[in-house]
């Protein structure tokens, strides 16, 4: 990629790591080259998740189908389900009504509440750092409990169904009133832990100017979500989004591309998502949370993109006779895996799994669609 | 009580291996040791990543064909006593993935950890949630202590 | 009944460092890092006591080494080097002449860093290559490198721990031979009755902190846990040991923490260990208060990289350098 990152020289020795690591927590394999304990060159293999969730939806009916989705991932489960419900709803033209969008776009700002938290935490846990990670398990059971009021289930709790969200969502007064009072809740104690993140001497020295990614490297290897936002380029399909439209939110850049600004984005990630559900909390909008008016055809692939989490998620189907058919998911880990390699490269082994978490990393999500080829 | 079972339930180590699954049981597993709420210390529960220091494996996930060798070498690494809980849907029979592939010999999934190695006690839910998991293991306990 | 006095104060002190040191490690989990994580933490009982005597009642298994034997001896060498150093801080032993020197308590620690290098290289973990995982398929980078153990790695940077890691803690105790010009621990421990604690002077202070330095960095503890990160070595030279050879290494780490603290009291404080002197008291005191502070500290920080680790020794070893010069002067 880089000139000066390219000139390698004669590895070593490689350090294979996992499928079970305390690192890495997810099975995946990662080959490290080194060189006197420093990466020279990285592999990481793929696919020992792979349970083909597109083989399974293939033929089913598309609510069916649609619920399904929400097994590929249990970080950003309700993104999927999400997704997924809007590849129907464009396909088969429903309007889904107002209330179900700003209720849909709660969930999706919580899961990215509890998805950023738990990276952070992951991070300081591969940083060495415990009393942080606890500290941000803490903070992040508010958004748990939050989920699990909505959703009705702590990990498993997508919200949306073709045409709106199910009955269960629905926000009345005192689903509200508790939400508002967690929202503030957790603003607060995130105010703390960043305060006390940055300001702390030991943590900082440890993540400034590892596994830095150039912007331009990180548009090469086609980074997506905050990843590339934390390399300085300002990319978030929020603001392209019907259902981000009424609402104000900031896209938050980094300039280093470094740990610390990836780490960084997610922590001011945080504050505009909680900016975000207050205003829908304010602006909520009644009616009814289901179109129930649209009737099956048969529809060509359709495509939708949305901005989750960890970056661009993609689904795509086609509809026939009510079954799904030709089913492909890309989600935002794949595209960063590039990255994740790249960053680790020219730094001492320690620092491999944590230029690897920068990333997000979500195997789970992208082992997806392997083909394997009998010779 | 023995000094051998006291001091058996006095400290408990325990292991996680995640084999597919979808990252929810792993986290609320990971939750209930991490976070200062559920804090499985307290219940003398330790997290270690060392199958050799081990007492109890935690499996979750349906054992796709890439961990099921994986997950024997752990277990044969980990010395007598030893018990293995099962946590989650996919763990216990295969959850969505079961029969995916109908009559036709899945490719991915060597089948639920009961097939692979076996098992001792059972904590359902999709996702399990960390009280489940602390009484999960709580269950597999009296196996322990009542082991030579 | 000249030789039952000395015997009682040997076995004595040797018994009461014993059961006090397996407490350590219950009171660094539960009334520091547990009261830091706000969590309630595990008994105090449980991770010093209860474990290891659990480990005893396990299934012995074979370790997988090149040497399974010698590989399950090595902790059983480190407590018994361990035990010596302690014998050799007792004063009924001074009569062993050159072996109750700094020089003969410098031979020891270099002998106890010696076994994680041994440990190290002859571990060989289910964890890292014998995972059994098809990647050196077609296709796959670099298919013909030397693969290493995270063992190796460990068994590496514990040979950087001898050569540089370990400077401060040998600094330091050279602060109070710059001071009494002995290097006996006879002359020691006389001349601070004589002139009182050599750790109230300007130089026993500097001395104090490049000797906590060098004992967090020999415990291996968190911001210096180079040999047995998470991140990447997982246990390090620890990885293979099961059983009551797991036992031996629990026992070991808690009773290292107490020997050297001991050591700090001998030569900073000038009470050596006796437990017939009511000043034994002190030394529990400062058995205590050392692995509470260490434990203040890991929990507040990430582990080191060498990129932190080389300028925090190099640092704290230039503040020994001065301690001994103003020492001199």
């Amino acid at each position: 990629m880089d000139d000066n990152k390219e000139n390698r020289t004669v590895i070593e020795a490689e350090v294979p790591m996992g499928t079970v690591h305390p690192g890495a927590l997810e099975p995946y394999r990662l080959r490290l080259f080194v060189e006197d304990e420093i990466v020279r060159d990285a592999e990481m293999t793929v696919g020992v998740n792979h349970r083909g969730v597109e083989r399974i939806m293939e033929g089913l009916p598309v609510e069916k189908a649609n619920s399904l989705t929400e097994k590929i991932c249990g970080i950003c489960s309700n993104s999927h389900i999400w997704n997924s419900c809007r590849v129907g709803e464009i396909a088969l033209g429903i309007e889904v009504p107002e209330r179900a969008v700003y209720i849909r776009v709660i969930m999706g700002e919580l899961e990215r509440l509890h998805s950023h938290l738990l990276y952070l935490a992951h991070g300081s846990e591969v940083l060495g750092h415990e009393t942080f990670a606890m500290r941000l398990f803490y903070i992040r059971e508010t958004v748990m409990e939050l989920l699990r009021m909505i959703g009705g289930n702590r990990v498993q709790y997508g919200s949306a169904v073709l045409g709106g969200v199910r009955p269960r969502c629905e926000l009345d007064q005192m689903r509200i009133q508790k939400l508002s009072e967690g929202i503030e809740l957790l603003k607060e104690k995130l105010n703390d832990f960043a305060n006390r993140f940055v300001s702390d001497p030991l943590v900082m020295s440890r993540i400034t100017g590892v596994g830095v990614t150039k912007p331009e490297d990180a548009l090469r290897l086609a980074c997506s979500g905050p990843t590339l936002r934390a390399t300085g380029v300002e990319m978030d399909l929020r603001t392209g989004m019907y259902e981000y439209d009424s609402f104000e939110f900031d896209v938050i850049t980094q300039d280093d591309g470094d740990v610390k600004s990836q780490l960084l984005t997610r922590v001011f990630e945080n504050f505009e998502s909680i900016k975000i559900i207050q205003q829908a909390i304010r602006n909520l909008p009644d009616g009814p949370i289901t179109n129930r008016s649209w009737e099956m055809q048969d529809t060509p692939i359709t495509k939708s993109y949305i901005e989750v989490p960890r970056g661009t998620l993609y689904h795509s189907y086609a509809l026939e006779d009510g079954r799904v058919r030709n089913s492909v998911i890309r989600t935002p880990s794949m595209a960063n895996i590039g990255a994740m390699q790249y960053s680790a490269i020219g730094h001492h082994i320690t620092d491999a799994q944590l230029c690897i978490v920068q990333c997000d990393p979500c195997f789970t999500c992208t082992d997806r669609a392997i083909q394997i080829i009998k010779r | 009580m023995s000094l051998k079972s006291y001091s058996r339930g006095r400290a408990v180590h325990v292991m996680l291996v995640y084999t597919g699954g979808c990252n929810g049981c792993d986290i609320e597993i990971v939750n209930c040791i991490l976070s200062p709420k559920f804090d499985a210390e307290q219940y003398k529960v330790f997290l270690t990543w060392n199958p050799r220091e081990a007492d109890v494996l935690v499996v979750t996930g349906p054992v796709t064909k890439y961990n099921e060798q994986p997950l024997r070498e752990i277990y044969k690494a980990i010395p007598e006593p030893k018990a293995v809980v099962a946590a989650g849907a996919c763990a216990l029979m295969g959850g969505v993935y079961k029969n995916c592939h109908g009559d036709i010999p899945s490719e991915e999934i060597s089948g639920p950890v009961d097939q692979i190695i076996p098992v001792d006690a059972k904590v359902p839910g999709c996702a399990v949630r960390p009280q489940d998991v602390v009484a999960g293991l709580v269950s597999a306990l009296p196996l322990l202590l009542n082991a030579d | 009944m000249e030789l039952t006095y000395p015997l009682i104060a040997v076995i004595g002190t040797l018994a009461t460092s014993f059961i006090v040191s397996l407490f350590l490690p219950g009171i660094e989990r539960k009334f520091i890092h547990a009261r830091i994580q706000q969590r309630v933490g595990p008994p105090i009982t449980s991770p010093g006591i209860m474990a290891p005597i659990k480990f005893f009642f396990k299934q012995t298994i074979n370790p997988e080494s090149p040497m399974p034997k010698l590989y399950n001896a090595l902790p059983l060498i480190s407590i018994i080097i361990i035990i010596i150093l302690l014998l050799v801080l007792i004063p009924q032993m001074y009569f062993l002449g050159a072996l109750t020197s700094i020089i003969a308590v410098i031979g020891l620690l270099k002998v106890e860093e010696i076994m994680y290098m041994f440990m190290g290289s002859l571990s060989k973990s289910v964890l890292s290559v014998r995972m059994p995982f098809p990647d050196r398929a077609k296709g796959a980078a670099h298919p013909n490198t030397p693969r290493t153990f995270f063992e190796e790695l460990s068994s590496l940077r514990a040979f950087r721990l001898i050569a540089f890691g370990s400077f401060p803690i040998y600094i330091a105790l050279f602060v109070s031979v710059a001071m009494t010009g002995s290097i006996y621990l006879t002359d020691i421990v006389a001349y601070q009755q004589a002139n009182g604690p050599i750790l109230f002077t300007l130089s026993g202070v500097l001395g104090a902190i490049v000797f906590f330095i060098g004992y967090m960095i020999l415990l291996n503890e968190y911001p210096f846990a180079i040999l047995k990160g998470k991140p990447d070595v997982v246990e390090g030279p620890y990885l293979e040991y099961a059983a009551k050879y797991r036992a031996y290494v629990y026992i070991t780490r808690g009773f290292l923490m107490f020997t050297l603290a001991t050591l700090f009291a001998t030569l900073f404080l000038g009470i050596a260990p006796n437990i017939l002197n009511p000043n034994f008291i002190i030394t529990l005191v400062v058995a205590l208060i050392f692995p509470m502070i260490m434990a203040v500290m890991s929990a507040f920080s990430p582990i080191f990289t060498y990129k932190q680790f080389y300028p925090t020794v190099a640092g704290v070893s230039i503040v020994g350098v001065l301690a001994i010069v103003a020492a001199l002067l």
